[in-house]
């Protein structure tokens, strides 16, 4: 009876076959990640490593501090646990090992370790929780973001701009961002800049951003907000301030005239081909509040929410079946579009400078 | 105890399907739950493919975006309620009886009553896909994404009437093993000496029942918010979507660890059978899980760091959180001291359980780096989540439950799984695990937002999803194997025997599968391990109060007369009713009327069942 019941009768049957599945799975896997790893060295414009602001860095630095302690614990644990299975690995003849039940300094020191890890992990943590959630000063410029399904809404109260889908900043000038939401939940994010804010509908979230370096940074929902949650992307501009104001002076005009023939023809159809209902073009028709405001539209860099380019062959697709770029986009036109009005808006549009 | 000659196998689930119907049986119960929940896990397996298919390379478009969302919710939520929970309560329901020295649990019908309620809430959730479309919001369902302005089809109802149907299951079944566990332990068997995964169990029991009623007051809301017009989640009557992710989250962090617990009472009952130690610091072990429970109440803003709740609220729910660390750490000590010393065996439950180790430090420690608020407002919402998630309740929970089925297939079915495909199931599992979620890290560092059904080539995020699909497949390979495992071993696995493992529990004094009544006569514990004391001798006693010595409890083989519940088919109507009625609030009143009908004339009838 006795010897029965000791397991060892039961030795792994893992015959050859077995075996050599196991070591081809093993090689192809390890060639296939080295090769990956390889490729893996691109270009990653949305990173969160790559900070250009104190509150980015301040996130920045806490994610090392973490990463690397979590790498040391990792390491020694792991180490530990494998450490441990090879050194007490079952060998032929071995006896009953001995039966310890506990150890109450272990466990009191192995209760502490991870205590003081947390402790200081917190200690570091705080401070930038209170630090990153400075209120803006009362000269900072004051912008409403506001998302809607599937755009972001940029104004500027003070200033009287309105725009979408590129938001410009000054360089050095603090900003208050006011987040809101029209609809359902939507995400505040431009990892460049710092952490995500969720723009709650109903709710009023300000928080305080201050950019240091020019350039242009990638930003993007990241709360599942519906259909084209995957297409709702932003830019935000960080430019020197005389750029800015510039900006902002030309935003606050109304669109530059048509000039060509063809572009005249889009201009005359914006009725007709039932734009105005949703979109403004001041200057022509302020009635639309639903859509972006496309006053200037041809100046800025992308359509559809950052997911296309400001060139000629998307802005006709998107004309011609904004649905198979952008599924379920707001977007209804009253009759499909002909390819001539497509050409037709689409010269106008390019030429809103 | 354990005399019973190998070669004798009960008929415990010979009988018709009548019999499988009308048991009342645990064991035959667990065969229903294990069959039932790995059908939805292959079924949510599926649907992560396609998600994984999807986003293999940039711009794809095989899954329309729609249908994205529906499979990334659907996932989410079969995942969770469909397979791993009540995957966990096959384990309950296998073993709980078993391991205490009882003969069923305290309800046995009521316990019928779980498994129909799920089986039946998990087919009413998965009708959606064929009746006008899948929820496609999410496994959270964040207001006012569910609102009818938003979500005018029946998907929502479907999803909310599916979890209040999921949530009576749970609850029913929590408090029946709270109950046995509390009321039927084998005398001897003090709090002190129950298996690990016993005390898990009850800790999971009480999680439930305090977590659950949360999400079924905020489903009720969101159903008075559909059906009544109010507008509890809605900001333009007064109402606050925020509102609904605080209920959520009260009752989806506690989830978590519903969900993690019982794989690690798993595993500290299989660590010591491989090490041949018992397991080190016991009541700590102990202990710890209850504080992870405790704690878990007290950390869900956590998941809510991005909504703007204000700095001091960030700081005391970082602390919060922070503090699981700790005895989630001293358990990983433990585990691993338990294995420190110990003769170890690497029998395939032995790498599942060790991979549950491996793995879960992992996701252990990305979980302290979401508690910090700074860190988690940049990777919040993106695949470093996802990555972290999976590390936990994959790396955690399914490895953990793949070393408990390995390590009782052969207790239940009285058949050995085959040790050789069994390894190789789990180091194809351990590679494609790896390779899937592994890289998931880095997409979230790059940026990459979840629930995206595409993404531009520009954004350098492709070779990453395509090793994450890479990896995803291979699990599905791995999984096929478990599959072609498991039932080629049913018919034709070796001989298991009694005691397979050299196992320390009471469930190895029995023959396998256990006869019907389990013990021929009430066992007297008075160690941890007693049937390896009763091999090897004692000591694990972990008593304050001795009890007296066992009497040998040797029987012949004669079948006892022993009184057991008798099958009942009340249960499998209940469940039927109330699961109608359901449908009738979304297809037509009729079937409310009819659901309600049959749910209260088979109350009737349950409780005037006579007694056998």
């Amino acid at each position: 009876m006795r010897a029965l019941m000791h397991g060892t009768h039961l030795r792994p049957r893992a015959t050859g076959a077995v075996q050599r599945v196991i070591r081809r799975v093993s090689l192809g896997a390890a060639l296939l990640l080295a090769a990956l790893v390889l490729a893996a060295c691109g270009v990653t414009p949305q990173t969160i490593l790559e900070p250009t602001t104190e509150a980015a860095r301040a996130s920045h630095w806490l994610f090392l501090v973490v990463f690397w302690a979590g790498l040391a614990v990792f390491v020694v644990v792991e180490g530990a646990l494998l450490y441990t299975i090879w050194r007490f690995r079952r060998r032929r003849g071995d006896t009953l090992p001995a039966q310890t039940h506990g150890n109450l300094k272990l466990e009191i020191g192995w209760t502490i370790a991870p205590t003081i890890l947390v402790v200081l992990l917190a200690a570091f943590t705080v401070p930038v929780i209170f630090a990153n959630a400075q209120e803006p000063e009362d000269d900072a410029i004051r912008v409403e973001a506001i998302g809607h399904q599937w755009w972001f809404e940029f104004s500027y109260p003070d200033l009287g701009v309105v725009t979408a889908n590129e938001l410009h900043l000054p360089v050095g000038k603090p900003a208050a961002i006011i987040i809101k939401s029209e609809d359902v939940l939507h995400s505040f994010w431009v990892p460049a800049l710092r952490g995500k804010l969720d723009m709650v509908p109903g709710r009023t979230s300000v928080f305080r951003i201050l950019p240091e370096q020019t350039g242009t940074f990638p930003g993007q929902c990241a709360e599942f907000c519906g259909t084209a949650h995957a297409l709702m992307r932003f830019t935000v501009v960080v430019e020197e301030p005389e750029e800015f104001d510039a900006w902002a002076a030309h935003q606050l005009t109304d669109r530059v005239p048509p000039t060509s023939e063809l572009a005249q023809a889009g201009e005359a159809l914006l009725t007709p081909a039932g734009c105005a209902l949703c979109h403004t073009i001041r200057g022509v028709t302020e009635i639309g509040t639903i859509g972006p405001d496309l006053t200037h539209v041809g100046s800025r860099t992308h359509i559809a929410a950052n997911t296309m380019g400001m060139t000629r062959s998307d802005l006709e697709h998107w004309l011609r079946d904004s649905d198979d770029m952008k599924p379920g986009n707001l977007m209804i036109l009253p009759r499909p579009l002909t390819e001539d009005e497509i050409e037709a808006l689409t010269e106008y549009l390019m030429g809103l400078k | 105890m354990a005399t019973t000659t190998v070669s004798v196998r009960p008929n415990t689930y010979a009988g018709t399907a009548w019999s499988w119907i009308t048991t009342v049986d645990h064991k035959r119960i667990a065969v229903l739950y294990f069959v039932t929940s790995l059908a939805f896990f292959a079924l949510g397996g599926v649907e992560a493919l396609l998600i994984r298919l999807q986003l293999s390379r940039p711009e794809l478009d095989l899954v329309h975006p729609d249908r994205f969302a529906e499979l990334f919710t659907m996932h989410g939520t079969t995942m969770v309620f469909l397979a791993l929970m009540p995957l966990s309560a096959a384990f309950f329901n296998l073993l709980v009886p078993l391991m205490i020295g009882a003969r069923d649990v305290a309800f046995p019908r009521l316990n019928a009553l779980s498994y129909w309620v799920y089986l039946f809430g998990g087919i009413f959730l998965n009708i959606s896909f064929i009746a006008g479309g899948a929820p496609a919001m999410g496994w959270f369902g964040y207001a006012p994404l569910t609102a009818t302005e938003f979500a005018d089809t029946h998907a929502v109802d479907f999803w909310a009437f599916g979890l209040q149907i999921l949530g009576v299951s749970s609850i029913l079944a929590s408090i029946n093993f709270i109950v046995t566990i509390i009321n039927m332990r084998a005398p001897g068997m003090t709090f002190n000496r129950m298996p690990m995964f016993v005390w898990m169990t009850l800790i999971t029991g009480f999680l439930i029942i305090f977590a659950f009623p949360v999400i079924t007051i905020g489903l009720v809301l969101l159903l008075f918010d559909r059906y009544l017009g109010t507008s509890f989640f809605l900001y333009q009557g007064g109402g606050d979507p925020v509102l609904w992710q605080h209920l959520f989250w009260v009752f989806g962090h506690p989830e978590v660890y519903i969900l993690i617990l019982p794989a690690m009472g798993i595993v500290s009952d299989v660590l010591p059978t491989f090490s041949r130690k018992p397991l080190f610091g016991y009541a700590v072990v102990a202990y710890s899980g209850a504080a992870i429970a405790l704690v878990g109440f007290g950390v869900w803003t956590h998941h809510m760091f991005t909504v703007g709740l204000g700095p001091v609220a960030d700081t005391a729910f970082a602390i919060s959180t922070m503090a699981v660390a700790v005895p989630t750490g001293v358990k990983i000590f433990n585990w691993i001291a338990t294995l420190w010393g110990g003769s170890i065996s690497l029998r395939t439950p032995m790498l599942f359980a060790i991979g549950f180790i491996a793995m879960f430090i992992l996701g252990g420690l990305t979980g302290v780096s979401l508690g910090s608020p700074p860190v988690d407002t940049q990777v919040q919402d993106t695949y470093y989540v996802v990555a972290h998630l999976h590390y936990v309740l994959f790396g955690g929970t399914i490895f953990g439950l793949f070393a408990g089925i390995y390590f009782w297939f052969p207790k239940m079915t009285g058949r050995m799984l085959s040790e050789g495909w069994g390894k190789v199931h789990f180091w194809l599992m351990m590679i494609g695990f790896n390779l899937a979620f592994g890289p998931q890290h880095q997409l979230g560092i790059d940026g990459m937002p979840r629930r995206i059904h595409t993404y531009g080539a520009d954004m350098g995020w492709d070779v990453w999803n395509l090793m994450s699909t890479v990896g995803a497949w291979t699990i599905g390979l791995s999984m096929l194997i478990f599959a072609i495992n498991a039932v080629r071993s049913m018919r034709s696995g070796r001989d298991a025997g009694p005691d397979p493992w050299d196992g320390g529990t009471l469930e190895w004094s029995m023959s396998s599968p256990p006869p019907v009544y389990n013990f021929a006569e009430v066992p007297v514990v008075d160690d941890r391990y007693p049937v390896w004391k009763e091999k090897h001798g004692g000591g694990h006693t972990g008593a304050v109060v001795a009890e007296p010595p066992v009497a040998d409890t040797e029987h012949d083989d004669e079948e006892p007369h022993i009184h057991m519940p008798n099958p009942s088919y009340w249960p499998i109507l209940v469940a039927a009713g109330m699961v109608l009625a359901a449908c009738g609030l979304i297809f037509h009143q009729v079937f409310v009327l009819l659901g309600a009908l049959i749910f209260g004339i088979s109350l009737i009838g349950w409780i005037e069942e006579p007694p056998g």
